[in-house]
C-alpha cells in the first residue's frame, strides 16, 4: 500500500468531461504520489483517454478540477507541459520526416540538447533512425511514439495504451523502461485494456467504467477483497482426468478437500489466483477486452 | 511566445515543406512564370489603328486609300456617333476629327481646327507620330502652306505609361500568382497538423499556437519570397524602387499568409482544403488577369485586394513609382492584411485550443 505522506504528483476531484450528452469522465477523483506506476484499466469508451487530455492540458475539464506537479491543469497547463512526456493513443508523428527528424524537433521545442542514440537503442529502434517514419510498421511506430514521450526526461509520464499493437518482446521493453523509470523516481499515469500489463505494473490499479472509478487499489488488494481464490484438484480417474474447483474462503471448502483427499487418486493440487478481469466482471458486469 | 520553439517548428516546416512534391512543384512557378515572360512579346505593337470622322464627305480631304500608309489603319466614320462611341470605347489610338466647314474654310484661306482624340495610354512616342502624320496629310492637301489647327484631347484618366510591352505588363501578374500560391503551402502545412494529429502533441510541449502560427507564417514569407526573388532574377526585372519593391512583396507575402493560416482553419481534411484555397485563390489571381485585357472596365476588380498589388508592382517595375506613387495601394493592402490576418489567427487559436 502506498503511504499516505507521499508527494502528490496528480491529483483530481470531481474531475468531470463530456462531449455533448456523452459523459465522458463523471466525477472522478484519485491521486498519484511520486514514484508511483497507476494503472487506469477500462473497457473502449470507458473515459481513459479523456481523463488523459484533461491532465494533459488538452482539454478544460467542465466540472471539478486537476493537478499536476502541483498546477491546475485548466490554469497553467504550460508550466506542466515542460515537465509531462505524453503518449498518445493515436499514432501523431510527422510522416515525412525520419524517425530521428522526428524526434530531434521535440528535442528543440523543449529547448534541450539530447543524444536520442541511447533511448533508440532502449526500444530497439537504432536501424531505423533515418527512415522515414511513413515507411515503418505500426509497431515500430509505436516505439517510436514511445521513446518521444520520454525525450524530454520528463518527471510524469502519461501513457495512453503505450504497448498497443506491439510485439511480445517490443512490449516488455517498453514495460521493463516504465519500471526503470518509476525506480528513478518518475510518475507514470498508465491507461491499458490489458489486465495483465496493469498487474504487473502498476502500484495501483483504478478500475474506470462508464466514465466512473469503481474500484481503485493495489492490485494484490483488489484481488484479494473482490476476486475468488480457489482451490484446484486434478483426479486421476478411470476415464482419465478429472477436475474440481473449490472457493478458497468458502466454509465447506475444507471439508469437501479433505474428502477429496482421502477417496480419491489426486493428481495435482494448487491454488488460484483471481485475475483482475475476473475483479473487473465482477465489479460491472463487462468484458475489459471486447 | 518562445523563440526556440519558433525555430524548432519553422525548421521542421521548412524541411516537411521540401518533402511535399506538391509544394515543391510551387517552388518551380518562378521558373514556369520566366519561361511565360519570354514567350510574350517584348515590343508594343506597331500598326496604329485610326479612326476618321468626315461629316462633311469633304472633297479636299484626300480619299482614306491614299492616306494609308505603313504602321497606319485608318476606319473611316460618317456619323459623329458612331466615331465618338467607336473612340471612346477605346478600339482605336486615335480619333480624327474633321470640322463641317473643312473644305469651305480651307477654300477661303481660313484655318479649319481638326481635333485629335488620343486615349489617355496612348505613349507620347505614338501621339508625335499620328500628330506627324496628319501634318503629312495636310501637307498633302495644302500643298505645303497648310493653315490648319491641330487640337488635342485626350479621353479617359490619366493612366500615362501603360502602355508598355505586354511582358512587363505581365509581370505584376506573375509576382501576384507566385504570391497567392503560398496561401496554399500554409494552409497545407497547418491542415496536415490537424490530419496528421502533430499538433496535439506539439501543443503537450512549451510551444504554443502562436509559436505554431508564427512559423507556419515565416516558412509562408520565405517560400514567397524565393518564388518572386526567382522570378525577378529569371527576367531580370530587379528594378525601380527596390526597398519600395520588396515592401510591396512584404505585404502581398503577409495577404497569402494571412488568407492561408484562416483556410487552414476550416477543415482538418487535406484533399478538402485543396477545395477551399483554390476558390480563393483564382479570385484573388484575377486582378493580374485583367492585365492581359486592359479595357475592360476596372471597378469591380477593385474591391478584390490583390488588385492594388497587382497595380503597385505595375507602377513601381514598369513606370517607376516610388513609395508616393504607390503609398495608397500599399494603406489598402496592409488595412486588407490585417483584417485578414485577424481573422486568421482568431479562427485558428480557436481551432487549437
Ligand atoms: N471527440 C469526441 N467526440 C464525441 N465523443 C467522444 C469523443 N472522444 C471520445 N468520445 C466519447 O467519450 C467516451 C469516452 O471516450 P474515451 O476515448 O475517453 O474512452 P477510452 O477509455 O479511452 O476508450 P478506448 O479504450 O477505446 O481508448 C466514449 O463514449 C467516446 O465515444
Ligand atoms: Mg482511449
Amino acid at each position: 500500500m502506498m503511504t499516505t505522506d507521499g508527494e502528490k504528483i496528480i491529483e483530481t476531484e470531481n474531475l468531470t468531461y463530456s462531449y455533448g450528452d456523452t459523459l465522458a469522465v463523471d466525477h472522478i477523483s484519485f491521486s498519484v504520489e511520486k514514484g508511483e506506476i497507476l494503472g487506469f484499466l477500462g473497457p473502449n469508451g470507458a473515459g481513459k483517454t479523456t481523463t488523459v487530455k484533461m491532465l494533459t492540458g488538452q482539454l478544460v475539464p467542465q466540472e471539478g478540477w486537476g493537478k499536476v506537479l502541483g498546477f491546475d491543469v485548466a490554469q497553467e497547463p504550460k508550466k506542466i507541459h515542460e515537465k509531462i512526456g505524453v503518449c498518445f493513443e493515436e499514432k501523431n508523428l510527422y510522416p515525412r520526416l525520419t524517425v530521428k527528424e522526428n524526434l530531434e524537433f521535440f528535442v528543440n521545442l523543449f529547448g534541450l540538447e539530447v543524444d536520442i542514440d541511447p533511448l533508440l537503442k532502449r526500444v530497439d529502434l537504432s536501424k531505423w533512425v533515418n527512415d522515414r517514419v511513413e515507411t515503418l510498421s505500426k509497431g515500430l511506430q509505436q516505439r517510436v511514439m514511445f521513446v518521444r514521450s520520454m525525450i524530454n526526461d520528463p518527471d510524469v509520464l502519461f501513457l495512453d495504451e503505450p504497448t498497443v499493437g506491439l510485439d511480445p518482446i517490443s512490449a516488455d521493453a517498453i514495460r521493463n523502461i516504465i519500471l526503470t523509470e518509476k525506480k528513478k523516481g518518475k510518475t507514470v499515469f498508465l491507461t491499458t485494456h490489458n489486465m495483465m500489463e496493469a498487474d504487473k505494473l502498476s502500484d495501483r490499479v483504478a478500475f474506470i467504467n462508464e466514465g466512473k472509478i469503481v474500484a481503485l487499489d493495489t492490485p494484490e488488494n483488489l484481488k484479494l477483497k473482490l476476486g475468488k481464490r480457489t482451490l484446484k484438484v486434478k483426479m486421476r480417474t478411470e476415464k482419465g482426468f478429472e477436475e474440481e474447483t473449490l472457493p478458497l474462503r468458502d466454509p465447506e471448502t475444507p471439508k469437501r478437500a479433505k474428502e477429496l483427499l482421502e477417496k480419491r487418486n489426486i493428481a495435482t493440487i494448487h491454488t488460484q489466483e483471481a485475475t483482475l478481469e475476473e475483479v473487473f466482471m465482477k465489479l460491472t458486469g463487462r468484458k475489459l477486452e471486447q | 511566445m518562445k523563440a526556440s520553439c519558433i525555430k524548432a517548428i519553422t525548421r521542421k516546416d521548412a524541411v516537411a515543406a521540401m518533402r511535399n512534391k506538391l509544394i515543391v512543384l510551387g517552388l518551380f512557378a518562378g521558373v514556369i512564370f520566366a519561361v511565360m515572360y519570354y514567350v510574350l512579346p517584348s515590343t508594343v505593337e506597331e500598326t496604329f489603328t485610326v479612326a476618321l470622322y468626315d461629316g462633311s464627305s469633304s472633297q479636299l480631304f484626300p480619299p482614306v486609300s491614299e492616306l494609308e500608309m505603313e504602321g497606319i489603319h485608318i476606319i473611316f466614320f460618317t456619323s459623329g456617333e458612331e466615331f465618338e462611341k467607336a473612340v471612346e470605347e477605346g478600339d482605336y489610338v486615335a480619333g480624327i476629327a474633321l470640322p463641317e466647314n473643312f473644305d469651305s474654310q480651307l477654300l477661303s484661306g481660313k484655318q479649319p481646327t481638326i481635333t485629335l482624340y488620343f486615349k489617355s495610354d496612348v505613349p507620347e512616342s505614338v501621339r508625335t507620330s499620328i500628330e506627324y502624320f496628319i501634318q503629312l496629310t495636310i501637307e498633302y492637301v495644302a500643298l505645303g502652306e497648310q493653315p490648319i489647327d491641330i487640337e488635342t484631347e485626350m479621353l479617359g484618366e490619366d493612366m500615362a505609361g501603360k502602355h508598355i510591352p505586354l511582358r512587363e505588363q505581365s509581370l505584376p501578374f506573375f509576382l501576384v500568382f507566385a504570391l497567392m500560391m503560398e496561401m496554399w503551402t500554409i494552409s497545407t502545412l497547418i491542415v496536415e497538423e490537424s490530419a496528421f494529429g502533430t499538433m496535439r502533441a506539439v501543443l503537450v510541449t512549451p510551444a504554443s499556437p502562436s509559436d505554431v502560427i508564427i512559423s507556419k507564417g515565416i516558412v509562408g514569407i520565405g517560400y514567397s519570397l524565393i518564388v518572386v526573388v526567382s522570378i525577378l532574377i529569371l527576367t531580370q526585372s530587379v528594378r525601380g524602387n527596390l526597398p519600395v519593391l520588396f515592401l510591396g512583396i512584404f505585404l502581398g507575402a503577409i495577404m497569402a499568409v494571412s488568407m492561408g493560416l484562416f483556410l487552414g482553419s476550416l477543415t482538418k481534411d487535406i484533399l478538402g482544403s485543396y477545395i477551399y484555397v483554390a476558390v480563393p485563390m483564382l479570385i484573388l489571381i484575377l486582378p493580374g488577369m485583367f492585365i492581359f485585357v486592359p479595357d475592360i472596365s476596372l471597378s469591380i476588380v477593385k474591391v478584390i485586394p490583390t488588385y492594388y498589388l497587382a497595380n503597385a508592382f505595375g507602377q513601381i517595375l514598369n513606370s517607376g513609382a516610388g513609395l508616393v506613387g504607390v503609398w495608397k495601394d500599399f494603406l489598402i493592402i496592409a488595412g486588407f492584411d490585417t483584417v485578414f490576418f485577424v481573422l486568421g489567427v482568431y479562427a485558428l487559436r480557436r481551432r487549437f485550443s
